[in-house]
């Protein structure tokens, strides 16, 4: 039981802080497929750095750690741009940019991290490896039974994603930034009248979701699979999206699908193990978040109300 | 100091394809009502939009209080204390009156100090305030989507006194509204101006220049014509400069011969997506040879009415009949076979596709019968001759003939087109919603013309007009719907404008009851 | 500068301006612009970018590289160039037919996984003769495909649940699924893959002798550009293409129109995935003839491209699919004569894509400057 909820909070989390900057982009008017590789460049610059200047750190140090959280978040910010381009100032379909954006993200990341280790590191590898993070456990609350997990074999970044959570709730619905965020996804007609100018806002919320799906993808590569590699692709960018969509682009109804989507694949795993069955049916385990999501899809995508202006493109002089 | 509060000079605009304004001057004094008269297309929208800063003048100078201005952005425009109604309005749809009014001017308050954000509550009592003092009375905690267009218009004029405008310029204010609500509007755009504010007013209405204007200028094809002085020019001068030529304001139009039944709609209810009644228990038939109107202001159910009969909105209720068959359950395609032609309110997401070209739109709804298919395959001769005889009969003007995409088209034109497409059908039921909406003059008066002979050729025609002129020019019977409910039906000749006004508000009927 | 900058803007309206050609003269800018980009990163990289694109074209049996081992010529490159190609042809068909009816089909990948494997099951794993199993593999896979497709498309219309998201969860699923049941039943200890198929279902006859060379003969290829007709022909052509067409253009008129939307969208996923399972038997029964598990074809990703730059035209298509396959099979041969990571290969299909999802764009810019320059002409006769 432990293990599905500290399991279960290690999965959802990155994945709600990716959902959030979906929401953001979204709220904002602009379709946000890209998630998933704008994760996969975070995690990747990220990574970069980390094996970069591991060299300078005793092994027990935690500094390239943090330092790669930093870069995810900015390589992420950095990737998004391309998005941004494309949908604020090409006025491309939003759609087919998003899908684009994250098969360029693959074959990008691919190429580089192979030629980089190659290159600079002079090993043949197509991943970055970095190691498991450290895990805090606070002492008195871990002592709660059944939901003192919650608070045992923390990862650090767990900590800092509820922060910067809390902050992107804030943001998004008690400040001036928020409110013309998401007015620009209502009428963005309505937001140029008023004198504010949409593509900086609509600039900085996608802008915000690179770099929260790179603090996300860096996230896993530290958690599930402690090295960054091609990977990190398995769609948890789409993932996100379902659950930004149950959660009808509120933050905290998509931190429930979010959870609601670790603890169907942890529990999963735990009945894996528990039933001993062999390794080859943890395959099967792996399709549970995604079968959960198109049975929520099934039940839920009529019931939601997408932005309204949401994929559109702007143009200013049509009225 | 200069003594007008606005120049604009030697203002030219052009837009791929056409000038929107040439070498047009105005100058407007401060405290007057200044209306800008034309045509639709003539220039008038465009012009102002420059004002507001929406877009910049290719030539010449705006000058405000005497001092040259390059009015960039709507921002800089609203620090010139200028603000704009805009005809389609400009309202964040899920947002309450107040968090729309302070959209952009969001107090700089600070939480502990440091924090910023928006403290609604402090905004809802300065909303209230302002509301209170103009007599524009507003909740300011209702959502947009939940209040009536004149409401919303409310809004927007709150808008624009909550940030100081000085200069109120009114886009087609009166476009939507009823006769009730008109007169309210125009007592209230007085009083601005006796409070001190100078108001332009953009309409090709002439009473309502006539009633509240000090001076007029107008507008043609992008040319200023003239600038008069309301008070000692007649309507029909105004409306001759309008137009550039004399014009009849009648219909003409022969006594109805009412034939058999074609169209009987029985206790209809429509429920829209979230499950409310937007028709509620519709009843109301046409005959052959008849023009039945429904009057009612924007969004009290009649669009549903329409898209009811002809099938794109299904009937939660009620039975539709046409020609005694029950077509209540029928799909779109069987009820165009059995006689609906209709003429959708927007013609350019419903009735055309704009980028198909315009001999593949003129066969948008029988291009799976012969000659144009043939067991599934289509034939492009059959396309390209009906196409253009369509465009013979029916003088549609476009670029490169059939081979025109359709969005490159003039709106006139794309009406022509789609009314084309629909009286071809021959079908015994006409339905028009909003046919001559943003078309100019002479386009209206001969779409009026080309109903008229529908029905004179024996068709049930069911119109559908926020304009209550067109209503009173053609309609043979009225009926006026409210909140999804038909108030009145009677012979548009025992009613007055003002009284089928009454009935769109709802009001008449409640006193009747 | 005023009248530099006039000097390109009037080279830009020459070369792309003629909007007859621009369905053809956009995608080529494109894909120059791309190989310019892709040249100087290889430049960066330190390699010669012209020999690397020759090597591409090498690989691919396009040029003749130096030297060949036994049995081998341009023309087995070629060859075998072409079972490559094959699927790939399909796969952008596949998109292609969903893309014109406004829908886009990520999940061609795991459709073709769906039918290679149902298909391996029922036939390749059969011991019916050549005669019976080669058309029964096509059958079988335009079968499973469409049903996949279906799945999609009815999610889409009764659900209203956006097609990208569900074939991404179906990419999933049905690669894990499948994975699953290969590591547990159909696994080859030695390769790490499924049991390969029978000879006799095979798509692509291999190692065949031809005179005193050895080569595999795709058999499919000839199909795929049967059948890129025929798609041609059914969208241009047919009430079913101009009613896919209306729809993918204005949902809200063709739905006036009488068309019935959400019937028009689930046939055209129908379409798409019989067109992906097609792709799915010639790539696993044709060009693999085994199934690696855990793995989605990149093909399917691909294709996006393919079709992109094609503007989903399904003769256009034929080229611009010959054009990412030679840069994608030519990879291995670049990789091994001038030492660059293949993966570079995927980079440039990649920036490919990029350039084309701007289209859209370069084609609103081109009009506005040739507005522009007949403008300015105009004032200067004045």
């Amino acid at each position: 039981m432990e293990r599905i909820i500290i399991d279960g909070l290690s999965f959802s989390l990155p994945l709600f802080i990716m959902a959030i900057g979906g929401i953001y982009s979204e709220k904002s008017g602009i379709t946000n497929l890209a998630l998933e590789g704008l994760q996969g460049v975070g995690a990747f610059f990220g990574a970069l750095v980390a094996v970069s200047i591991a060299g300078n750190f005793s092994g027990n140090s935690q500094v390239p750690y943090y330092v790669a959280l930093l870069f995810a978040v900015i390589g992420g910010t950095l990737y998004s741009l391309l998005h941004a381009l494309l949908c604020i100032r090409f006025k491309a379909n939003q759609v087919i940019s998003g899908v684009v954006i994250n098969i360029l993200a693959s074959a990008l990341t691919a190429f580089l991290t192979k030629y980089i280790n190659r290159s600079v590191f002079g090993a043949a590898s197509d991943k970055f490896v970095l190691g498991v993070s450290a895990k805090w456990t606070l002492p008195g609350l871990s002592q709660i039974p059944v939901l003192g997990a919650v608070f045992k074999d923390i990862y650090p970044f767990e900590i800092i994603i509820v922060v910067v959570a809390i902050i992107a709730w804030y943001v998004m619905y008690k400040t001036p930034y928020g409110m013309n965020l998401r007015a620009c996804g209502d009428n963005p007609h309505a937001v140029d009248a008023a004198g504010v100018d949409v593509a900086k806002v609509r600039l900085i919320a996608v802008m915000v979701s690179g770099g929260l799906s790179g603090l996300a993808g860096i996230s896993f590569a530290y958690s599930i699979s402690a090295n960054f590699s091609s990977s990190i692709y398995v769609g948890y960018g789409y993932l996100a999206i379902a659950a930004l969509i149950f959660g009808n682009w509120t933050i905290l109804p998509t931190l429930g699908s979010c959870l609601l989507f670790g603890f169907a694949r942890s529990g999963g795993y735990f009945l894996v193990q528990k039933l001993q069955m062999p390794s080859s049916y943890s395959d099967l385990v792996m399709t549970l978040p995604y079968v959960v999501t198109l049975l929520l899809l099934i039940f839920f995508s009529k019931y939601n109300r997408s932005p309204r202006a949401l994929g559109e493109i702007y143009d200013k002089g049509k009225r | 100091m200069s003594e007008y509060i606005i120049e604009m000079k030697h203002i030219t605009k052009r837009f791929p394809g056409i000038v929107a304004n040439q070498d047009v001057t105005l100058q407007i004094k401060k405290g007057e009502i200044f209306a800008l008269l034309g045509e639709n297309g003539a220039g008038k929208s465009t012009l102002m939009s420059m004002l507001f800063g929406m877009y910049e003048p290719d030539e010449g100078e705006i000058w405000i209080r005497g001092k040259k201005e390059n009015i960039t952005s709507p921002s800089y425009a609203t620090k010139l204390n200028i603000g704009m109604v805009h005809q389609h309005f400009k309202l964040v749809s899920n947002y309450t009156i107040t968090e729309n009014i302070i959209l952009g001017l969001e107090n700089k308050d600070k939480k502990f100090g440091f924090l910023p954000w928006v403290d609604l509550k402090k905004a809802d009592r300065k909303v209230a305030e302002l509301s209170k003092q103009y007599g524009l009375e507003v909740n300011p905690t209702d959502v947009i989507e939940d209040i009536n267009v004149s409401i919303q218009q409310r809004v927007e004029i709150l808008k624009m006194l909550y940030r100081e405008a000085e200069i109120l310029i009114f886009d087609e204010p009166t476009a939507v509204l009823t006769p009730q609500e008109i007169e309210f509007l125009l007592k209230i755009i007085k009083g601005l101006r006796d409070g001190g504010k100078t108001i332009i007013l953009i309409t090709h209405k002439l009473e309502e220049i006539k009633q509240v204007a000090d001076r007029c200028a107008i507008l043609n094809r992008g040319r200023l014509i003239d600038v008069l002085d309301v008070a000692t020019t007649s309507t029909k001068t105004m409306a001759n400069k309008m137009v550039g030529r004399e014009v009849s304001f009648q219909v003409e139009k022969k006594p109805a011969n009412f034939r058999e039944t074609v169209l009987e709609v029985k206790n209809l209810t429509v429920r829209n997506q979230d499950h409310f009644d937007v028709v509620k228990n519709v009843s109301f038939s046409i005959h052959g040879g008849e023009i039945f109107a429904i009057a009612g202001v924007s969004g009290n159910g009649q669009i549903e009415v329409a898209d009811a009969i002809a099938g794109l909105a299904e009937a939660a209720e009620g039975q539709i009949i046409l020609n005694g068959v029950d077509i209540t359950h029928e799909s779109i395609r069987k009820r165009t076979l059995q006689g609906i032609s209709y003429i959708p309110e927007d013609r350019q997401s419903y009735g055309l596709v704009l980028d198909f070209t315009l001999e593949e739109n003129l066969a948008l709804k029988t291009y799976f019968k012969e000659p144009f298919s043939h067991h599934g395959v289509l034939n492009q001769s059959a396309f390209d001759e009906y196409g253009k005889e369509l465009i013979d009969r029916y003088d549609i003007r476009s670029g490169q003939g059939i081979k025109t995409i359709v969005r490159s088209m003039s709106g006139g034109n794309q009406q022509k087109a789609i009314i084309g497409r629909e009286i071809e059908l021959k079908s015994p039921l006409m339905i028009f919603v909003q046919p001559t909406r943003g078309l100019d003059i002479g386009a209206i008066e001969n779409i009026h013309r080309q109903i008229i002979q529908e029905r004179d050729a024996g068709k049930a025609i069911l119109l559908i007009s926020l304009e209550l002129d067109e209503i009173m020019d053609c309609a043979d019977t009225i009926g006026v719907i409210y909140n999804g409910q038909i108030q009145k039906i009677a012979d548009a000749k025992t009613l007055t404008t003002n009284q089928v006004g009454e009935f769109m508000m709802g009001v008449k009927a409640d006193a009747e009851k | 500068m005023q009248k530099n900058n006039h000097t390109i803007k009037k080279g830009f309206v020459r070369l792309l301006g003629n909007e007859r050609y621009q369905a053809v003269s956009i995608p080529l800018f494109a894909i120059v612009l791309s190989l310019l980009a892709g040249a100087v990163v290889i430049f960066a990289l330190g390699k010669n970018p012209l020999v690397a694109y020759q090597n591409l074209l090498q690989g691919s049996g396009i040029l003749p590289k130096a030297t060949y081992a036994g049995h081998k010529s341009m023309l087995t490159d070629f060859m075998s160039f072409m079972n490559a190609w094959t699927p790939m042809l399909f796969a952008s068909l596949a998109v292609a037919v969903a893309l014109r009816a406004g829908l886009f089909n990520i999940g061609v990948s795991g459709q073709m996984l769906v039918a290679g494997f149902v298909t391996t099951l029922l036939v390749g794993y059969s011991d019916l003769p050549a005669p019976v199993a080669k058309p029964l593999v096509l059958i079988c896979g335009i079968i499973s495909g469409a049903l996949v497709g279906a799945l999609i498309g009815w999610m889409k219309e009764k659900f209203n649940i956006n097609e990208v998201v569900s074939s991404i969860m179906i990419n999933y699923i049905a690669q894990y699924v499948i994975s699953f049941f290969i590591n547990t039943y159909y696994v080859n200890p030695v390769s790490r893959q499924s049991n390969p198929v029978s000879k006799a279902s095979r798509l692509t006859l291999m190692d065949t002798t031809v005179g005193d060379l050895k080569m595999d003969i795709p058999l499919g290829i000839v199909l795929a550009i049967i059948i890129a007709i025929a798609v041609k022909f059914l969208l241009d052509r047919t009430t079913f293409g101009y009613e896919l067409k209306s729809v993918g253009t204005s949902r809200n008129a063709a739905k006036y129109a009488g068309i019935k939307v959400g019937r028009s969208m689930v046939m055209a996923f129908v379409v798409s995935g019989a067109l992906a399972g097609l792709a799915g038997v010639t790539y696993y029964l044709g060009y693999f003839g085994s199934i690696q598990p855990k793995v989605l074809a990149s093909t399917g990703f691909d294709s996006i491209a393919v079709s992109l730059l094609a503007n989903s035209n399904p003769i256009g298509i034929i080229f611009s699919s010959f054009l990412i396959t030679v840069i994608s099979k030519g990879s291995t041969y670049m990789n091994s004569a001038s030492g660059l990571e293949s993966e570079i290969a995927s980079v440039i299909t990649g920036v490919i894509l990029l350039f084309s999802a701007c289209g859209a764009f370069i084609r609103y810019k081109v009009k506005s400057m040739k507005e522009e320059l007949k403008e300015s002409e105009e004032r200067g006769n004045r």
